[in-house]
């Protein structure tokens, strides 16, 4: 049984007593990240080291509560949400550049520190950090590790895991080890490959040592409209099979123009059925080279008019339109539930025409934004939860969303992660043998389950006869499990 | 040492479900090229994947292929050729995309192309105790679940038989150019400042080779911000790339991973190859003795490796990060020591 009062005292004496929280009102605000699902916790701690992460962990293991790392808690599938009497480590006050070197093309930072700050950061040195998810402006270096984050850039230039060089993790029992290496390989089996995206379920991230990407000489933004989502959707495959990997090539439908427009007033055609914002970069000969294409495939598929930006603040204004639709969507109801499956280009628009088939079946309202280069959708059905039944209905179509992207031979997420939200929906993409395996992975790093228990994994995914739960932590944690905490 | 070759999915699984069942030690055989990366270990059978060959989906417009693990590496190139594709493997034609894969080999374009670990999407694997196991999904992005996929890269055939991959492949570039520099690796770093996103700056002990690969326009842009730097003594369109391999003139050839900066104070006076910006360093020996072991001071003192990637020499014996978790998975998969135990890093 944990004894979280013995846990409080050694936090206490280990970070000092302003880094440990224990009232109700700051429990019950990291009781959740951005996701539906609600959760409890048992304390809240802000380690400002490596050091103090691993004397967390160190604390936690001796009285036995399970432990929930914690960034910048925007992730969107409950992966931060916390269950029992976790313990909930906060990295927000990690948010240091420790060193750049350019030579080297890497960087290491602490994991706290938000996205875009890296970002303008490395810029007086010709780099960036490539992935930039929507939620740059706050979330952290560490979230984008746990999540394998994306983003409208990783099309040319991959997701997070291709720009992670090596990891400073703290294991479930204190120990810090450096995953990876400065060099661009590592002796052993690749463990800072398996750790980026693993939610914080197989250790902490203590410190990230980021490859650098240059940036380009030249880049252009273009704004293209059509009348038919199909044509849209079939310029983003005309694109890609004539041998060009735009930057970034993001799709909108009806709809979220509208809302964008209103929030934004970015310029976008509100008449249109979809818009697709390409950007192409490089020098500038390359990117005239793609632009080039571009338009051919998207005159090609009947586009109705071609916006290029004329300079950065035009380019700008075409971005703010996509970064803030999610913020604009407040508009159409006061809630929002968001998946962010991944289908094969092909299927794009017999996935959507699915989508909004559902949408109108349950009578609810939904939008599409997303990453089309990659097949990466955001069907996003606003709602208002005070409504009796609405969020009911909203379940009942997220499952069957979830279900037509699967059939469409695509993946659960995409960049979100499974978190607790979709960790019910892994038997529909991997067998029990699949998830035995992972298992097996998991309780490599974690041998008590004692890192973010009950996440990623659905229930009976065993590793042997290694017990996931050793009959302890875990189950503990899932007795704990408030009611209607699940979605 | 007896030879398996199965024929399919399923009698690779009977073949590693039999070799526990008898404790016989396997060693997973793709196309034999990258064989010598790995430390001597003990072995009753080879088993072959050669027969694992068939292509089982290509469609150019997702840029995903999806191939058995024994297709060979130059019948891969054709077959994406016809879509105006690559996968930047740069291995021998004979190799396999599974030991390519399981030896975690390098590309000498990197610095463009990217890890090709990056590029494995999806992968069917046998583990060491004979279960059938899939990881990661045919689309580009992907975070669903742990990812075994990229566990068995560069595992050396140590954890599981890998049967078949979904590989992310690249459109091929318009223009390929090798400028070649005769001044010493001295101005590698002055090139490669020029250049940020060239394909490669190869710098040897005899001058450079900068290899730019992507629209003509750009490639002409990227050749004359090279020539501010220096005179190229030639420039060829379409040449295999590095058209000069000293390294390979020698009975022995360790891969050196260093961060890029330190790649000037490991490389032995002569036969070699490094790419800058990346950190690798391919470096010819006369012997796996002396030479070998003072190479791999220097490396292991930067915080790199040096394995042998020809010749006799193994992998060396650099400190294994996470020890412990890395002993769990090999017991976790490979329970009762059937694929090549030893053979990996820190001898698993």
């Amino acid at each position: 049984m944990a004894d979280v009062e013995a846990a409080r005292r050694a936090l206490v004496e280990a970070l000092g007593p302003d880094e440990v929280l224990s009232d109700p009102l700051a429990l019950a605000l990291y009781a959740r990240d951005a996701s539906l699902v609600e959760g409890a916790c048992a304390l809240v701690v802000f380690p400002r080291s490596v050091d103090d992460i691993s004397a967390c962990l160190r604390i936690a293991a001796e009285h036995g509560l399970p432990v929930v790392p914690r960034g910048s808690g925007t992730g969107l599938a409950g992966g931060a949400t916390p269950i029992g009497d976790a313990l909930v480590v906060v990295t927000s006050k990690m948010t240091r550049i420790l060193e750049v070197r350019p030579q080297d093309r890497l960087a290491w930072v602490e994991p706290g520190l938000p996205n875009l700050d890296l970002a303008n950061a490395l810029r007086p040195y010709g780099f960036t950090f490539a992935p930039d998810p929507s939620s740059q402006q706050t979330s952290s270096i560490g979230g984008n590790v746990s999540t394998n984050a994306g983003g409208p850039h990783c099309l040319a230039y991959g997701v997070t895991s291709n720009h992670v060089l090596a990891l400073d993790v703290v294991l479930p029992d204190g120990s810090v080890q450096r995953l990876g290496s400065e060099s661009p390989e590592a002796a052993g089996y690749d463990l800072r490959a398996v750790l980026v995206g693993s939610e914080g379920t197989l250790g902490i991230v203590g410190g990230v040592c980021v490859r650098l990407t240059p940036l380009p000489s030249d880049v252009r933004t273009m704004l293209l409209d059509f009348e038919a989502v199909a044509d849209c959707a079939a310029t983003v495959s005309h694109v890609i099979a004539s041998g060009v990997v735009p930057a970034a090539m993001e799709m909108m439908d009806h709809g979220i123009v509208v809302a964008a427009e209103r929030f934004a007033h970015a310029g976008y055609p509100t008449d249109a059925a979809a818009i697709l914002i390409v950007e192409v970069d490089g020098t500038p000969g390359a990117v005239e080279a793609q632009r080039r294409v571009v338009e051919t495939a998207a005159r090609t598929n009947r586009v109705r008019e071609i916006r290029v930006a004329a300079d950065e603040a035009e380019r700008a204004l075409i971005w703010k339109g996509r970064k803030n639709a999610f913020g604009a969507v407040a508009q159409i109801a006061p809630h929002y539930h968001l998946h962010d499956c991944v289908v094969p280009r092909s299927k794009l628009v017999e996935v959507l025409d699915g989508v909004y088939e559902i949408a109108r079946r349950h009578d609810l309202i939904v939008t599409n934004v997303f990453h089309a280069g990659d097949g990466n959708l955001h069907p996003l059905l606003s709602f208002d939860r005070a409504v009796p039944g609405t969020l009911e209905r909203v379940l009942r179509a997220s499952d069957e969303i979830v279900r037509l992207c699967v059939d469409a031979g695509g993946a659960l997420s995409g960049e979100h992660g499974i978190g607790l939200e979709k960790r019910d929906f892994m038997p529909l993409v991997f067998t029990a043998e699949d998830l035995s395996a992972q298992a097996c992975l998991r309780s490599a790093f974690d041998p008590d389950g004692r890192m973010n228990p009950l996440k990623v994994l659905p229930d009976g995914a065993r590793c042997g006869d290694f017990a996931m739960a050793r009959g302890s932590v875990a189950a503990q944690a899932a007795a704990d499990l408030p009611e209607g905490a699940w979605i | 040492m007896d030879l398996i070759h199965p024929q399919s999915k399923a009698e690779v699984v009977d073949a590693v479900r039999r070799a526990n069942g008898d404790r016989r030690r396997l060693l997973v055989v793709g196309g034999r090229r990258h064989l010598d990366k790995g430390n001597p270990t003990e072995l009753d059978a080879e088993l072959w994947t050669t027969q694992l060959d068939r292509l089982v989906a290509y469609e150019p417009a997702e840029m995903i292929v999806v191939a058995e693990a024994g297709m060979r590496v130059g019948e891969l190139e054709r077959i994406l050729a016809a879509g105006g594709q690559e996968w930047p493997a740069d291995a021998p034609d004979d190799a396999t995309i599974g030991g390519v894969l399981a030896a975690g080999a390098s590309s000498a374009r990197r610095l463009k192309v990217g890890a090709l670990r990056d590029t494995v999407l999806e992968a069917e694997i046998v583990t060491g105790d004979g279960r059938f196991v899939r990881s990661g999904a045919r689309t580009v992005k992907n975070v669903t679940g742990y990812d075994l996929h990229k566990l068995v890269v560069g595992s050396l055939g140590t954890l599981g038989v890998i049967v078949q991959v979904a590989l992310k492949v690249r459109p091929l570039p318009e223009t390929r150019r090798t400028l070649r520099f005769a001044s010493g690796p001295g101005i590698a770093d002055a090139v490669l400042a020029a250049v940020p996103a060239a394909a490669a700056v190869l710098a040897t002990a005899d001058g450079i080779e900068l290899r730019l690969e992507g629209w003509s326009a750009e490639v002409e842009e990227q050749a004359h911000a090279a020539s501010g730097v220096a005179v190229p003594v030639d420039a060829k369109a379409d040449d295999p790339f590095p058209g000069s391999r000293p390294w390979e003139e020698r009975p022995v050839v360790a891969e050196v991973t260093v961060p890029p900066s330190r790649l000037a104070e490991v490389v032995p006076p002569d036969g070699w190859g490094a790419l800058s910006g990346v950190g690798i360093a391919w470096c010819g020996l006369d012997s796996a003795d002396g030479e070998l072991t003072a190479l791999r001071e220097r490396t292991h003192a930067v915080g790199g490796i040096a394995p042998v990637v020809r010749g006799p020499g193994g992998l060396g014996d650099p400190p294994l990060p996470a020890s412990e978790v890395q002993r769990r998975l090999k017991t976790a998969f490979d329970p009762n020591d059937v694929l090549a135990p030893g053979r990996g890093w820190g001898r698993l």
